[in-house]
């Protein structure tokens, strides 16, 4: 609607009442007064109760110097935003690999990978969707959330720690139990709760199956998956990991088994075996030793469609921190924001190319054409083939981009 | 005031049983029910026509002329409204560097389509701007013929209290019923008179799946006289991880040109390891209209997190002017000052603020 602007009411002052000397006087008294603080941690929780600890890069820690006293005012209790209570007995199993509201192909912490953690993103400011953690408040001063990421770094490991004679247990998998995925992993990572004897950390006692195509197993066609390595994280030795790159991403169920019983064992540095029996809920163990592992997902095979990109290739390859993170803008590289499927078609979607404005990122139609492909597959006339630094995308994903791109690139 | 424009605001003004604005200090002031001038009868969201027309008339210092006035109608079938704010902000917590950022903090639009004008409505708010755009409410709302009842189906912000604008006013942040927490379910609403009423059964999960067979049941019943306002709520989340219970008392007040706003919750988590925890909010705000067009907002808010331990409580104290100098526009400038345990430099902060506030 138009505005023909001409003043039609002019200003009309009204008399100040007594009420507001009242308010004034009742405002400036200030009946109530800020607690002193006296016997208090920085959470406002008395001393006795024993949760004030040094920061570090522990989940206790954490809790204490960060869950507690800046998040837990909102995230507690059965009215926490999206359910996610961060209250000591509920941070763990809210945050560590379960999958984020807000940007579903993120774990709110992904083991061994903070700028793939939302949560690393929320409190950064870098997340796709909603406001800086802390709401309303002030950010965390990043010399803290460093900790938080080399608390991620480690494997995420649980606050609570078992009885020193009790057996190792999995603490967290970068896997979803009975997920459906678009494509294998390039890694599986495993969290446990005690440090492992590395040289029972290998192909025997990690196995990955797919069922042969008939979504059964043990029927004898049953396919080996081969890993690359599988082996102890060099500064962790509480978190395992399963290479699986160059692993062919066969459309198929799937079944991981870690092994706590039989002739190859993981075990901890106390001899004790794994306490793997799974009830459907981190941590694994029913109290006595041994018991496999065994979860199982499926492998959708990688779709063209934008979800399945963005899913298997986008998040997990080119948003992150630092890189296509957005917000969307002019600068390259983060205003190519690529955090998710719509964000991604809106920066890519016949939109020119910085580097080379007569080429649209994607052309609908046109994969040839489209610089994105060029540069995923190292043809394009200016800058570095990306994923920058590599690895760089296996043929599969390539082919489904071009194919995504030659159905006209819908969203 | 135009006649025109009178007239429009007498005609809707005799047709509605109260008017509010995005404030309700303004409901207060003008002796009204938050849902004259909200699509919801809490408050919030979409401006009814009315709500517009005081917008352009009764609010600003002045009223530009431009011919129709903006009602949100397109149509017999089809309303939209939108907010935008952004501004400025600078916070200083102590022992660190002074932060300050310029900001576009969230653009609002809201659209109502009437697939039985007056009887039965779609209703969404969304969040455009900043980030990724998403649905706060989405909901079907089906008024019976008698014009008291209505019930809504859907997602939508659960009533308990004065729905502020603040979110991060300890009663809307504490209490967890906020701009960010929609809840699934359904809703029954009661207007009658001097009366408003609503029930609300939802997931219990503040906008997350369910994850449990308990509810949440919000109830809010108030009393809109013309020189005062009385209230209450109760909300009872059943949840599996532990109940809370949150009960409040809520009022308004005028006396002259202060329009005055009082709230006390108290809640009790069971969710907690050790024991339940009961925690306890307040806010006193006035609003001085000392010219048209201007507001000067005084706030007093006072939280203590668990009445079972002594000296943790906060303060936090807020004087906010703002000026609307014509229709659609208001500017904000404000000083905030929290004070808390000295352990947590976060609850000793000082802000500072500048918004400007766009409105349709």
């Amino acid at each position: 609607m138009s505005a023909n602007v001409s003043e039609t009411s002019a200003a009309v002052p009204i008399k100040p009442g007594s009420g507001f000397w009242i308010f004034l006087i009742a405002v400036l008294a200030g009946g109530c007064s800020a607690g002193n603080g006296e016997g208090l941690d920085i959470s406002g929780r008395p001393l006795e109760e024993g949760s004030q600890l040094a920061l570090a890069p522990t989940l206790a820690s954490i809790q204490s110097n960060v869950f507690d006293p800046y998040c837990a005012v909102c995230h507690s209790g059965a009215n926490a935003p999206l359910g996610l209570r961060l209250d000591a007995a509920s941070s763990f199993t809210n945050l560590v690999s379960v999958r984020s509201r807000e940007a579903s192909s993120l774990f709110r912490v992904a083991p061994g990978n903070p700028d793939q953690s939302y949560l690393i993103r929320k409190l950064e400011g870098t997340a796709s969707t909603g406001e800086q953690m802390p709401l309303g408040g002030p950010p965390i001063p990043q010399s803290t959330i460093d900790y938080v990421r080399q608390w991620i770094t480690d494997g995420a490991q649980p606050a609570a720690t078992a009885p020193n004679n009790s057996a190792p247990i999995i603490v967290s998998l970068s896997l979803s139990p009975d997920s459906v995925i678009g494509s294998l992993p390039s890694e599986i990572s495993v969290g446990f709760d005690k440090d492992l004897d590395a040289s029972t950390i290998n192909e025997q006692t990690f196995t990955l199956l797919r069922s042969g195509g008939d979504g059964v197993f043990g029927d004898g066609n049953d396919v080996a998956v081969m890993a690359v390595s599988v082996g102890l994280s060099p500064g962790n030795p509480r978190l395992a990991f399963m290479d699986l790159t160059g692993a062919p991403a066969v459309a198929d169920l799937y079944r991981l088994t870690l092994a706590g019983s039989g002739v190859n064992m993981i075990l901890d540095l106390e001899g004790r075996a794994l306490d793997g029996d799974f009830s459907g809920n981190f941590p694994t163990g029913d109290g006595v030793e041994g018991g496999n592992f065994v979860i199982s997902f499926e492998v959708m095979g990688l779709q063209a469609t934008l979800d399945a990109i963005q899913a298997s290739i986008f998040s997990v390859s080119c948003a992150t921190a630092g890189c296509h993170s957005g917000p969307p803008g002019t600068t390259l590289p983060t205003g190519m924001d690529l955090t998710s499927a719509d964000a991604s078609f809106s920066s890519l979607v016949n939109v020119a190319s910085i580097e080379v404005p007569q080429l649209d990122r994607v052309k609908p139609g046109d994969a040839d054409s489209s610089y994105l492909v060029q540069k995923l597959d190292g043809t394009s006339a200016i800058g570095q083939r990306m994923p920058r630094g590599g690895p760089y995308l296996d043929q599969e994903s390539m082919d489904a981009i071009r194919l995504w791109i030659n159905n006209g690139a819908e969203r | 005031m135009n006649m025109r424009l009178a007239c429009l605001l007498m005609v809707l003004g005799s047709v509605l049983p109260g008017v509010s604005r995005a404030e309700p200090y303004l409901a207060v002031q003008k002796g009204l029910k938050c849902g004259s001038c909200h699509t919801a009868p809490s408050g919030g969201g979409k401006r009814t026509a009315y709500g517009d027309a005081f917008a352009q008339v009764e609010l600003p210092a002045r009223t530009l002329s431009m011919g129709d006035m903006w009602t949100g109608d397109l149509g017999k079938y089809l309303a939209v409204g939108g907010d935008l704010r952004g501004g400025w902000g600078r916070v200083e917590v102590p022992g660190q560097p002074r932060s300050s950022s310029t900001e576009l903090e969230e653009f609002l639009a809201y659209a109502e389509l009437r697939a039985v004008p007056r009887y039965l409505s779609l209703y969404v708010d969304a969040r455009l701007r900043p980030d990724k755009p998403y649905f706060r409410e989405q909901y079907a709302r089906l008024k019976l013929p008698n014009g008291q009842w209505s019930i809504r189906i859907g997602k939508f912000f659960l009533p308990f209290g004065w729905r502020l604008q603040d979110d991060t006013a300890f009663i809307r942040q504490v209490g967890g019923i906020n701009y960010n927490t929609p809840d699934n379910g359904a809703e029954l609403e009661f207007e009658r008179g001097r009366w408003t009423a609503q029930l609300a059964v939802t997931r219990g999960t503040a906008g997350g799946p369910e994850t449990d067979s308990g509810k949440q049941y919000s109830l809010r019943v108030a009393q809109v006289r013309p020189s005062w306002q009385i209230g209450t709520s109760l909300n009872l989340n059943d949840a599996r991880v532990g109940d809370r219970k949150m009960l409040n008392i809520f009022g308004g007040l005028k006396t002259g040109p202060v329009a005055w706003l009082a709230e006390v919750d108290y809640i009790r988590d069971e969710s907690f390891a050790l024991a339940p925890r009961r925690s306890r909010t307040s806010l006193v705000e006035g609003n001085y209209g000392y010219r048209k067009g201007h507001n000067l907002k005084l706030t007093f808010e006072w939280y203590d997190p668990d009445s079972q331990v002594s000296e943790d409580e906060q303060i936090r104290t807020s004087a906010v002017w703002e000026y609307t100098p014509f229709q659609f526009v208001q500017a904000r400038i404000g000083l905030r000052k929290f004070d808390g345990i000295p352990q947590n430099p976060a609850q000793n902060r000082e802000e500072a603020f500048a918004q400007i506030h766009l409105t349709f």
